[in-house]
């Protein structure tokens, strides 16, 4: 008996001290921590966490939910992942995202009357250039003035906020909307395609498309060598001729038009127009699915559904069991933590 | 206080650093520890000192056997070393350098505010005696390195030590400021303390030792007094039989020494952070080793830097073969003609995270397919690991975890592949063995024969001696002196260096002048 | 001209006000980095504290009790980041937006009760003999305690750290950790303190800003002050005395916000609110090229956190 499960006991040891032990124990970890944290409010736990479970992947219709959510949440992991393979820690998804949904906007604002085809194109188009702007600021601050690129990251977002809510109070208000601040409907032409009659759209085959392309570009290109260089050692990087400088700037700019996707694709499916509160808080969940997968761009794609599950759920739960939204926020940073925590003291860390 | 090493031996897995190694040390006496890069001097130290503890034999101080675990111990029972990485906070200031060691500092260290406190006075007493003048509250990074130097004496003083160790104290120094520590070290032993002085260098036993202890591949060849020791023999002693130094053969082909300088440094002039460099000419003819001397910090690296093209010239150009390869009127760029061996080159010369493939593979990156083929960068990854004999010998291994030597034999077999017209080595030996330092000398002077010519930037004034075709001072980023070697002279260079003089003698009489049709 | 000079009065004393929950975050995070630790998480911790203080001197009635407890709150969250950083290791960028995102979710999940109630305010110096001061007194009147209190932390801060002991191996820890170990000290009690004080003042600062600028608690309230403040340390070149002015430039950019609305400039109120962010967003761009120039300032422990993101 014991000679037959010798092997297997062994082998199932060893995966225990590896990458996925200690996957197991942080999603161990993060469910016992939720479970107390709804016990410690006063909420039946376990019913609790199997209508959040429910609530996110329960049926077709959750499920489609999910999917709505995970879109952003993958395209500002992918903002955060990309630099970060630079070694640097752009925490500007949320920025980037209204700048996008800003910037196209105007091109829908500015080519309303145009068919549905030179539209998108026209809508797509401005809202990578909002991003991409978002983006390349910071960068330029780093690559010129050796500005923190965290910190005028997340000080730009404020703006960024800011700006939309200036447009939609302001000179694109519409005239109708009975002093609602808003932008008008986007015509039919300025909508993203859906799939299967849900709010599904084309933004989540962007970011599955991009994080695909980005993954082969960086593990087997010489650019993404280059990356890697530099990441290692710029000084070594720069002695074999890859420019830091010219890097930061592509990456904060392709981070930032991803994010800017994100942010007309949320305008114009899920909304139909440019508003206030358009996407509170994806660029932060975007921030720690990136460090969740160690910003390994594959990785990016599962842990986007499931961090969209969460926030799907959190939605439907707000609605049915009176739990507050910020609950979401709090189990995130719980599994943050957790994840963090277990990675930082697991023998065989999962490799970033 | 007496202190008597008693037959201590101590490895390092494989290696056996110290092999029964016996010595004493007597109050106010100065013991110099003689020996090679490698040859366990420091090592033996740091036991003293309760960094490493012995695998076998003891220490007895006054007589009685002691263990001695860990540095506090040691400096508990007067022992204080000073090492040749200083323990110096550089944005914080003398005083509150000297504080942060001291052992008993006040709580409060009101200065400004109520004038100099008793307890200050003694944290400053040896201060005063040993750099007079020194401002307290200067910032250490505003220090010469003598000055640092002499900071980290007083704070040994300051721990009432005994018993001084130094670890190459001169290696970092100028000529002159060596000999004012000499003096130092000699008035030190008189006042009673024991010294035990780790060198490599003749001049530093000639001047301040009463007994040499010489050491060679961890064990203690002879340990003798002053008197009855020559520099001839001592260098038999250290170097052994197989005298290294001269079976490197760094003469020039007469063929080569005629023609004109392939490389001409005009009027160059730049900045970068604190260092600058001011004004540098120099011709270099092909397969010519100009060495560059100098105390570090006087512009070496800027200029090494703006060679290849790291850093942009504010003024002046280089050229190769008559071709402009950086100006100041435009971007700077590298060149796969030129190559460049930097010291320490975990830091400088790889990518730790990446493999040895991918590092050798850095020196044509800009050649590299888009999708690059890694099967043919792994073959000539292999052929430099063979030929240089880098170990372990395995291109996949991440660089990061090769010892510096196996590193820099890589760099060296990375940089010297293929044609180059230019080549830059800084420091290229800092910290090696004296083995892994003669393969790369080997290497580096065997491609000069080929036609490259060489800058080749050290601090260690024997070796540039021994190897270079002429040697051009940096001192504040100028060249304040250039040498051919019939004018070599340790103390006219060290003047140089210091910047005492500038010579008046045509610069160079044996080169023919630049000109370059451009 | 004199009512120039009364505006002029009026705007700086009325940045003094908005500045003070920023000028405790500077403080509080200028210790934290001079040991070496970065905390991004102050955002956080001053959410926390605001709200923890709000709801405490709710139930209590007593607004003194309100500011403990924010300062309590802001403590313990700060004690998530040391456990990450120091025991665990974690990237302290990481670290810093985990803390970030806890403080803004707790805040936002037990402070929904307590939105639009009352509170009993700290007072101000209105009615005491400095109201009676010629001239001065219709300024110095509208100050608050909280305001006091974080003028008089400036000079305790200034005499720990320069002139004591233990700030000297405070600042030492901050510049090389090794150097401080091989001198026989260990950096971990002193990174440790280093934290909690930050998180002190977070809290206190989230206290300042509810319990005694705006007597009232929303959600989200501190609108990034925290992240400004972190970037502000910077400008201030971690130094408490340049603190003041550094934190004086949020506060007169948002002061300038709300006179230049009360004038009714004909400028979008969401324009002019992109002001406390921009204005110290470009001094800081300015205070990079004197840091570049100079190389001073930064403890140099900083430099190795804000590498590697992994």
């Amino acid at each position: 008996m014991t000679i037959t499960t010798q092997p297997a006991v062994r082998f199932g040891l060893r995966l225990l001290r590896g990458p996925t032990g200690a996957v197991l124990i942080m999603a161990a970890t993060f469910v016992l921590a939720a479970l107390t944290f709804f016990a410690i409010n006063g909420r039946e736990s376990i019913s609790l966490f199997q209508e959040m479970v429910m609530g996110a992947f329960g049926d077709g219709y959750s499920f489609s939910e999910t999917l709505v959510k995970t879109a952003p949440i993958l395209l500002t992991a992918l903002a955060v992942a990309l630099p970060a393979r630079l070694g640097l820690i752009s925490v500007g998804g949320e920025g980037q995202l209204y700048l996008g949904a800003l910037f196209g906007t105007g091109a829908v604002l500015a080519a309303v009357d145009q068919p549905g085809w030179l539209l998108m194109p026209l809508m797509l188009m401005g809202a990578m250039a909002g991003g991409a702007l978002w983006g390349v600021i910071p960068g330029l601050l780093k690559t010129r003035l050796g500005v923190n690129e965290t910190i005028s990251t997340l000080l730009l977002n404020y703006v960024g906020v800011l700006l939309v809510s200036f447009v939609v109070h302001g000179p694109w208000k519409n005239p109708n909307s009975l002093g609602w601040p808003a932008t008008i409907e986007f015509p039919q032409g300025a909508i993203l395609p859906q799939f299967f009659d849900t709010r599904v759209h084309m933004g989540l085959i962007f970011g599955v498309v991009a994080a695909i392309m980005l993954h082969i570009l960086v593990t087997r290109s010489r650019w993404g060598l280059g990356l890697q260089v530099s990441r290692s050692n710029p000084r070594v990087g720069a002695t074999a001729g890859i420019s830091y400088e010219r890097n930061v700037l592509i990456v904060m700019a392709i981070g930032g038009l991803l994010a800017g996707l994100a942010g007309i694709a949320e305008a114009s499916v899920i909304q139909n127009r440019l508003q206030d509160g358009l996407a509170s808080g994806y660029g932060m969940t975007g921030f720690l699915v990136a460090w969740l997968a160690g910003q390994h761009f594959l990785r990016i794609i599962p842990l986007s559904v499931l961090m969209g599950g969460l926030l799907a759920s959190a939605d439907s739960l707000q609605l049915y069991a009176q739990l507050p939204k910020a609950s979401a926020d709090i189990l995130q940073a719980l599994l943050f933590i957790i994840v963090l925590a277990v990675a930082s003291l697991w023998p065989n860390r999962p490799k970033a | 206080m007496e202190i008597q090493l008693y037959n201590i031996t101590k490895r390092f897995g494989e290696v056996t650093a110290n092999d029964g190694i016996s010595l004493d040390i007597r109050e106010g006496e100065v013991i110099a520890l003689l020996g090679e890069n490698g040859a366990g001097k420091s090592t033996l130290m740091k036991m003293l000192f309760g960094l490493y503890t012995p695998d076998e034999g003891s220490i007895l101080v006054n007589g009685r056997e002691t263990l001695i675990d860990s540095p506090q111990k040691a400096m508990s029972l007067g022992i204080g070393m000073v090492f040749q990485q200083f323990n110096l906070v550089p944005a914080l200031s003398v005083l509150d350098n000297l504080l942060l060691a001291y052992p008993r500092p006040p709580f409060w260290t009101f200065r400004r505010l109520f004038g100099e406190g008793a307890s200050q006075q003694n944290v400053l007493a040896y201060l005063e005696e040993l750099a007079p003048g020194l401002d307290p509250n200067t910032l250490v990074r505003d220090l010469s390195v003598g000055q640092r130097q002499l900071l980290e004496l007083v704070k040994v003083l300051n721990l009432n030590a005994k018993v001084l160790i130094l670890d190459e104290p001169t290696s970092v120094l100028p000529p002159q400021e060596a000999e004012r520590l000499w003096g130092l070290i000699r008035k030190m032993a008189e006042a009673g303390r024991s010294i035990v002085l780790i060198t490599h260098k003749m001049q530093d036993v000639m001047a301040c030792a009463h007994r040499v202890v010489v050491m060679r591949a961890g064990k203690m060849v002879q340990a003798l007094t002053r008197e009855n020791c020559s520099e001839a023999s001592l260098v038999s002693l250290m170097m052994g039989d197989s005298s290294q130094r001269s079976d490197i053969d760094t003469h020039r082909d007469p063929d080569l020494a005629g023609k004109p300088p392939r490389i001409s440094l005009r009027g160059l002039h730049a900045n970068h952070g604190v260092q600058s460099i001011d004004n540098i000419s120099l011709d270099i003819g092909p397969g010519e080793i100009l060495g560059i001397a100098g105390v570090s910090g006087n512009g070496q690296h800027l200029l090494a830097d703006a060679l290849v093209g790291l850093v942009p010239l504010s003024r002046g150009e280089v050229i190769i073969d008559g071709v402009v390869l950086q100006s100041a009127s435009r971007a700077p760029k590298t060149s796969d003609r030129v190559a460049y061996i930097p010291e320490q080159p975990a830091v400088n010369a790889v990518a730790g995270d990446l493999s040895l493939t991918v590092n050798v593979a850095l020196s044509h990156f800009r050649q590299l397919r888009f999708f690059p083929a890694w099967g043919p960068e792994e073959e000539k990854t292999r052929d430099i690991i063979r030929r240089y004999q880098v170990r372990p010998d395995n291109p996949a291994l991440g660089a990061g975890q090769l010892s510096g030597g196996n590193l820099q034999k890589l760099v060296v077999g990375r940089e010297l592949e293929g044609p180059r017209d230019l080549i830059v080595a800084a420091y290229p030996t800092m910290g090696l063995d004296a083995g892994a330092a003669h393969d790369i000398y080997q290497a580096l002077f065997t491609k000069a024969r080929e036609g490259a010519a060489v800058l080749w930037i050290s601090e260690d004034l024997d070796d540039l001696m021994s190897y270079a075709h002429r040697i051009a001072v940096l001192q504040g980023g100028r060249i304040s002196g250039l040498f051919n070697p019939d004018q070599f002279d340790r103390l006219d260079i060290g003047r140089a260096m210091t910047g005492e003089h500038l010579p008046t003698a045509d610069p160079a009489p044996a080169e023919p002048q630049a000109r370059i049709a451009s | 001209m004199e009512s120039f000079v009364t505006e002029l009065l009026t705007l700086l004393f009325a940045a003094l006000r908005s500045a003070t929950p920023v000028l405790a975050v500077v403080l509080g995070e200028a210790m934290t980095q001079r040991s070496g630790v970065i905390n991004l998480g102050v955002e956080g911790q001053m959410l926390l504290g605001a709200m923890t203080g709000f709801a405490v001197a709710s139930i209590s009635g007593d607004p003194w009790l309100g500011v403990l407890a924010a300062c309590g709150a802001g403590i313990a969250l700060s004690m998530v980041h040391a456990i990450l950083v120091l025991g665990c290791r974690a990237n302290q960028i990481a670290s810093g937006v985990a803390v970030l995102i806890l403080g803004g979710g707790l805040s936002a999940y037990y402070g929904i009760p307590f939105v639009g109630n009352k509170i009993d305010t700290l007072g101000n110096l209105n009615h005491t003999f400095v109201s009676d001061i010629p001239l001065l007194g219709q300024f110095l009147g509208p100050i608050t305690p909280t305001v006091l209190i974080t003028l008089l932390a400036i000079p305790a801060i200034s005499i720990f750290l320069f002139r004591t002991r233990t700030g000297l191996r405070w600042r030492s820890t901050g510049e090389s950790q090794e150097i401080t170990r091989n001198l026989g000290h260990s950096p971990v009690p002193y990174q440790l303190a280093a934290i909690a004080f930050g998180g002190l003042m977070s809290g206190f600062a989230g206290a300042a800003l509810a319990v005694d600028y705006t007597a009232n608690w929303v959600e989200g309230m501190t609108a990034g002050r925290g992240l400004v403040a972190v970037g502000l340390v910077i400008v201030a070149r971690w130094n408490p005395w340049y603190a003041l002015p550094a934190a004086l430039l949020f506060g007169a950019s948002e002061a300038l916000n709300l006179k230049l609305q009360s004038w009714g400039v004909p400028i979008s109120p969401y324009l002019l609110a992109t002001l406390p962010y921009l204005i110290p967003l470009s001094v800081l761009m300015l205070s990079y090229r004197g840091l570049r120039a100079s190389g001073g300032g930064m403890p140099a422990g900083l430099r190795v956190v804000f590498q590697s993101a992994r």
